[in-house]
């Protein structure tokens, strides 16, 4: 069935990503922002836009029955969930279904299944895609160093009831079992009355790489290559690239058969990523989960494909099949996008709303801006600080480099702070630039160096 | 289901271009009613509404949309630590407190939360004792949450803001009495 008028729950630069898509299939497109994105971009350039709450996401943007009501009201028959908000919210893919709109994402069973970490590792773990090493409960420190003599060090005992990493203790050698066993479990014990604990295997120099997919629900499911979003602060992503050229070919071969036999073991339907830590050190890929939504970084994969992913996001939806085969895709290049925050780098990126006086982007071949923003544009207070992606594509990796290094020098955003001048940073670091980084090396390392400049 | 609900919500549409103040402006909006020489200002646009006072007495409104108890320091400190100089809330503005009482600010704009989660009992209520490291409320601005702290032993006399309410830079959220 094809699709004719799409809602837009969603604000800032994917919502107006989803608007352009939605036109250029032709679908009329209605957007329901809250009364603080009354003027934001996407809500002029959408043919409708409806006030659906006040500003804070409570009451606008995470109310999912409001927006199912919108979009009823104004007689849509699709809905785009972007990410983040209510789009891994199995509520709002049923309210879709019971009022006859088509959502854009999979069945509320799948998302319900894969946003529970331990069914999606059983999933993943029946589709043979490999998980990180580890135990069960483990029943003494004696039980702790068989385990982890089998496992190999260093290993990580957790607390089975756990969370925010107490009750976590890294152990890196046999000698350290039966001390790291009784520490953890005192731990555990204090901060959540329970000692039980568990092991994994701890990775000290780990790579987040992660597959693009789109499945069609049919048992079609096309990757669109890697990602590698190693450059964290907070657990955020801050720079991501495609391809992950630190990983040699064979492994990038099983990297993605293993994303595309989980999704077709499930018989996924919509844009998905499936995430994976690589352990460089012993060139093993470990499974994360599996995000069912379109994400923020999905542009560079779109550069190296040539495709676009949102688009067949909402071919699926309407049950039109994908518009590629896998022999289709062929990746070319090197993409990097860098996320510009409203943040203050001077007082640890504190999120700064206000409004932008100057916005001035770069432009030239290569380069794409995925962003809400322009002269005089609102950052409201209730939302992302994320206020554009900034990406760039070129033959090579180092070639990509030179182009993002070009455009952010040219980047001009005066009224708030950003994350410009610390992307500037990264980008001309020696050891970003010789591919030599990890997910903690953005805050062990470069921030550490800078700690140490400014003393 | 069929029809109309009747208890579906309406929406507005967004026509042209409303003229709403951003709300960075109310920052533009307390300067210039700081440097007025006004003592009092009440402006309602659309659904918003905005009272300002000189005069430490003021209540304010009842349910203000957005709440300015009293005009506000500009420059804010970053993160409300203890040992970090005062506050260069001007005194003269500030509202009227009992001598020798401290004042808890907000960091910067943001939402101003009295629990640490919906629906769990507040931090602090009036009449209760904190010491200088007590957690009196959370200023959330874009997913970033700050937990505040008293900053000085003592019982809290006043609470300046009311859950949910945006609070800007500096602005008084409580004043402790101390002991």
């Amino acid at each position: 069935m094809a699709l004719s008028r799409l809602f837009i729950a969603n604000r800032g630069e994917i919502a107006l990503r989803v608007l352009r898509a939605a036109q250029g299939l032709n679908l009329e497109t209605v957007i329901g922002v809250s009364d603080a994105d009354r003027t934001s971009m996407a809500a002029r350039l959408a043919d409708r836009a409806l006030v659906i709450g006040p500003g804070p996401a409570a009451k606008s943007y995470l109310d999912a029955r409001l927006v199912v009501q919108a979009a009823k009201a104004s007689g849509c028959d699709a809905l785009h969930p972007g990410y983040g908000f209510l789009s891994e919210r199995a509520e709002l893919a049923r309210l879709c279904a019971e009022h006859g709109i088509t959502f854009v994402g999979p069945e509320p069973d799948m998302i319900d299944a894969l946003g529970d970490k331990l069914r999606a590792r059983e999933m993943a773990a029946a589709a043979g895609v490999p998980l990180v090493p580890g135990s069960g409960e483990i029943a003494s420190a004696a039980d702790a160093r068989r385990i982890a003599d089998g496992i190999g060090y260093p290993v990580l005992l957790k607390a089975a009831a756990g969370g925010g990493g107490r009750g976590m203790v890294i152990v890196n050698g046999p000698a350290e079992v039966e001390a790291g066993f009784h520490r953890a479990s005192a731990e555990a014990q204090a901060a959540f009355n329970d000692g039980t604990l568990f092991m994994e295997r701890f990775v000290p120099e780990a790579r987040h790489v992660e597959v693009q997919l789109v499945g069609d629900g049919q048992g079609e499911v096309v990757h669109f290559g890697e990602r590698d979003c190693s450059v964290q602060r907070r657990y955020q992503k801050v720079v991501e690239e495609a391809p992950c050229v630190a990983m040699p070919d064979a492994l990038r071969r099983q990297l993605h058969g293993a994303a595309v036999d989980l999704a077709k073991s499930v018989n996924y339907r919509n844009a998905g990523t499936c995430e994976f830590l690589y352990d460089v050190l012993r060139e093993e890929i470990y499974f994360i989960e599996v995000n069912a939504r379109i994400q923020v970084e999905h542009p560079v994969s779109e550069m190296v494909t040539g495709r676009d992913l949102v688009q067949e996001q909402l071919r699926v939806a309407a049950g039109q099949g994908l518009s590629v085969r896998q022999e289709d895709v062929v990746l070319t290049g090197h993409a990097i996008e860098c996320r510009i925050n409203a943040e203050d780098p001077a007082r640890d990126f504190v999120p700064v709303p206000g409004t932008v006086s100057r916005w001035r982007p770069p432009e030239g071949e290569g380069i794409r801006l995925d962003s809400h923003m322009s002269e005089g544009a609102v950052i409201p207070p209730f939302y992302d600080s994320m206020i554009g992606k900034l990406i760039v594509h070129a033959e090579t990796r180092d070639a990509a480099i030179e182009r993002m290094i070009g455009a952010l020098d040219a980047f001009e955003v005066e009224g708030v702070p950003t994350t410009i001048p610390l992307h500037r940073e990264i980008l001309r670091d020696e050891r970003f630039r010789s591919n030599r980084i990890h997910t903690r090396w953005l805050e062990q390392d470069l921030f550490a160096d800078q700690r140490m400049a400014a003393e | 289901m069929s029809g109309k609900d009747a208890n579906d919500p309406t929406f507005s549409e967004v026509p042209g271009l409303p003229e709403l103040p951003g709300l960075p402006e109310f920052e533009v909006l307390i300067e210039e009613f700081r440097q007025s020489g006004l003592r009092e200002l009440h402006a309602r646009c659309g659904d918003l509404e905005v009272y300002l006072s000189q005069d430490g007495d003021a209540s304010g409104l009842d349910a203000p949309r957005v709440s300015v108890a009293a005009p506000t320091a500009r420059a804010a400190p970053a993160i409300p630590a203890p040992a970090a100089a005062p506050a260069p809330a001007a005194p003269s503005s500030a509202p009227a407190v009992p001598e020798g009482s401290v004042l808890v600010t907000a960091p910067y704009l943001g939402t101003f939360y009295r629990a640490p989660k919906p629906g769990a009992p507040a931090y602090v209520e009036i009449g209760g004792s904190v010491s200088a490291e007590s957690e009196v409320c959370l200023v959330e601005v874009m997913k970033l949450f700050t937990a505040v702290r008293a900053g000085a032993a003592g019982k809290v006399v006043q609470v300046l803001a009311s859950d949910g309410d945006l609070v800007l830079a500096g602005q008084p959220l409580f004043v402790i009495q101390p002991e």
